[in-house]
């Protein structure tokens, strides 16, 4: 044996569709170095810069590198990854790792919103949101644009409201025109704010009923760094959510765990290889052939 | 995949890919081509006039641009497609077209074709009653014997009894054909892929009935044959829903490292589990059609007689052909499948999952438009719903 169990290192690595995030974690899996991204249309092939950033993060080496996950929509142009394994698994794994407790975890991204249900640590159940725009971080930000404030700013400003104003349209584009209604209706704007909060929160809690929602409730996703959208959360479905200090990260968290998880299991079954000619390349994207088939 | 030995898959994946050659070579001899929607026709009669029936599918890769002329963009994606490849005359083979009641776009689905598909001159829609009460098969029956009747003015021969016994027994073994051919994907390493059946699948709605049987004996054989030594996959799933006559979707869910191993969807088993029985005659065919093709078009009443309706037993009769499968077939997953717009299985789903959730089978919901685009977004739910199961 060339290597020892408990100087390996593991990486999860997950490219949503607007950040692109990596963790890396030690043998007992605490986390040692995080890095969160954009994805970007050019960065869609160059995973390779967000692992190089969280190396240099954690202070090791690749080498030093036993096992590597990727997740996230853009799991498949990792190319030194070791596996692929869905986001809805990693973002259980990680929020289970940081809430042992979780039953429900409600995640909001840039285009998407998902609902996991969680048993000791597993998912169990999950729904997604597979439609359009409307109940995610997208929503948000045409609302910021529409009102020519920060995604924060725009947080902080909701929470001096009382009484949100009624958003009912859930289509973004005609919520977008809802919002401007109000403004010229003179409503005052943290009202419009916290409205807008609502709005999408319902959107998504909508989905997370279909799943029956079990407290303890963890918040995750770039969405839920705003603390607007928290307060929403709380509001709409009654009860107090938990929320990771960084909670962008936690499919990624949850990737490098179960690399962590499947690392052991091969050195178990003698089938782990220590030294693997491994490099951080581009990804080369393959649009594949197309199967024509006549009438 | 596919071995030089294997001569009837190869054969299947060529019809498969070329859905109309036959027919062109035979409507060149001098065949009647009748194109059919649904499974609601009965093809007994369209085979024992001596015609050949093909069942009619769209093209989940090709963009749908003339049938939006002609009908709304909310109905079901599936029929527009139809539509959409009968106005480009990719339906040019065809001496006729049937449709029926099934729900109402595969009612206005035969009137447009009626209308802007000048192919085929001959159209007849087939009233079929949604439930399954016995007054309903009457009415069926004399629906049936219209047809008949407007066939054999196309024919110009009336249909003789004997031929359409012999018509019922050529597609009865097909029928137990297809069965058999089912059983081995029991197996715990099945030698045959969901994609390659869904291609035999298609090919027997693209072929005379004798020719499919034929076929089926030859992959039957090519499967038993087969030396490949496929490795147990993770899951054992079964895909349920309306028409997908495309193998994309099975690709999907097999590339996640499962296994489809049987189906009810009426490109598979649905198509095929229930005979016609003796005598053969119109009423046979009505029960048949009627009342033993389990479809959620048809409500199937079964507790009429009781005025207090039990929730769970009512779901146990509806649904227990499924528990069936689950067990014969060791499925340890559903993946219920939907094109849009389609309320009539939509409405259904709720029911069935409960139904599942209660025998302890896990499943999984996706919809999608009826086009191979669509599918990817379904990848990583399919994928994910995989890794709960392993």
């Amino acid at each position: 044996m060339e290597y020892e169990a408990s100087k390996l290192f593991f990486a999860g690595i997950d490219i949503g569709s607007t950040m692109s995030k990596a963790v890396v974690v030690d043998a007992r899996g605490k986390m040692l170095g995080y890095v969160v991204g954009q994805t970007g249309a050019e960065h869609r092939r160059r995973a390779n810069r967000v692992m190089e950033d969280v190396l240099i993060k954690s202070s090791i080496t690749l080498d030093q590198i036993a096992y590597i996950i990727s997740t996230g929509y853009g799991r498949v142009n990792v190319p030194f990854a070791d596996r692929q394994v869905t986001e809805l698994t990693c973002h259980a794994k990680g929020v289970a790792s940081l809430f042992p407790e979780v039953r429900t975890a409600i995640d909001i991204g840039g285009q998407d919103a998902k609902v996991l249900k969680i048993k000791n640590g597993r998912l169990t159940d999950f729904l997604t949101n597979d439609k359009c725009a409307a109940g995610t971080g997208r929503f948000l930000e045409v609302a910021a644009e529409t009102l020519g404030l920060g995604l924060n700013e725009m947080g902080q400003v909701s929470l001096q409201s009382d009484s949100p104003v009624k958003i009912n349209s859930l289509c973004t584009i005609f919520a977008q025109q809802e919002i401007i209604s109000r403004l010229s209706e003179g409503q005052p704007l943290p009202d419009i704010l916290a409205g807008v909060y609502i709005a999408v929160t319902t959107r998504v809690v909508k989905l997370a009923r279909q799943l029956k929602v079990e407290p303890p409730v963890v918040f995750t996703g770039g969405v839920a760094k705003n603390a607007g959208m928290v307060k929403a959360m709380e509001t709409v479905l009654g009860t107090a959510v938990l929320v990771p200090e960084e909670p962008l990260i936690t499919g990624a968290l949850g990737a490098a765990i179960l690399a962590r998880d499947e690392a052991f299991k091969l050195v178990q079954d003698g089938a782990y290889e220590a030294h693997r000619d491994k490099k951080l390349t581009e990804a080369y994207i393959d649009f594949g052939e197309k199967n024509e088939r006549k009438m | 995949m596919v071995t030089a030995t294997t001569k009837g898959l190869s054969r299947a994946h060529e019809i498969y890919a070329d859905r109309g050659r036959r027919m062109r070579e035979l409507r060149k001899a001098g065949k009647k081509i009748i194109g059919y929607l649904c499974l609601y026709p009965p093809i007994e009669i369209i085979t024992a006039m001596g015609m050949v029936p093909f069942r009619i599918f769209g093209d989940m890769s090709e963009p749908i641009t003339a049938a939006d002329q002609v009908s709304t963009t909310v109905v079901c994606p599936f029929l527009r497609s139809i539509i959409d490849l009968g106005i480009k005359g990719k339906f040019d083979f065809l001496d006729g077209a049937v449709g029926a009641h099934t729900c109402d776009i595969g009612m206005t689905t035969i009137i447009a074709w009626r209308d802007y598909i000048k192919d085929a001159p001959f159209t007849h829609l087939i009233d079929v009653p949604h439930t399954d009460h016995a007054p309903a098969v009457d009415y069926f029956e004399g629906q049936i014997n219209f047809f008949k009747k407007h066939i054999e003015e196309l024919a110009g021969e009336k249909l003789a009894e004997d031929k359409l016994k012999k018509a019922c027994e050529l597609h009865n073994k097909q029928r137990k054909l297809v069965r058999d051919l089912y059983d081995l994907r029991k197996s715990d390493t099945p030698k045959l892929t969901s994609m390659e059946n869904l291609e035999v699948m298609v090919s027997l709605f693209s072929l005379p009935v004798e020719e499919g049987n034929e076929l089926l004996e030859e992959v039957i054989k090519d499967v038993k044959e087969r030396s490949i030594k496929p490795s147990k996959k993770k899951a054992r799933l079964m895909v349920w829903g309306p028409v997908f006559d495309n193998t994309s979707l099975y690709e999907l869910i097999e590339s996640a490292g499962a296994d489809v191993v049987v189906d009810d969807t009426c490109v598979g088993t649905r198509a095929f589990w229930a005979d016609v029985k003796a005598p053969y005659d119109l009423h046979a065919l009505a029960q048949r059609y009627l009342v033993d093709i389990k479809c959620p078009r048809t409500y199937r009443d079964t507790q009429h007689q009781e005025i207090e309706r039990d929730y769970d037993k009512d779901l146990d009769s509806r649904f227990n052909y499924i528990k069936k499968a689950v067990t014969d077939w060791h499925v340890n997953g559903v993946v219920l499948q939907s094109v849009k717009y389609c309320d009539t299985h939509g409405y259904e789903v709720p029911n069935l999952r409960h139904y599942l959730d209660t025998l302890g089978i896990p499943s999984i919901y996706i919809e999608h438009d009826y086009s191979e685009r669509s599918l990817a977004p379904i990848k990583t739910r399919v994928e994910a719903f995989v890794e709960t199961l392993g």
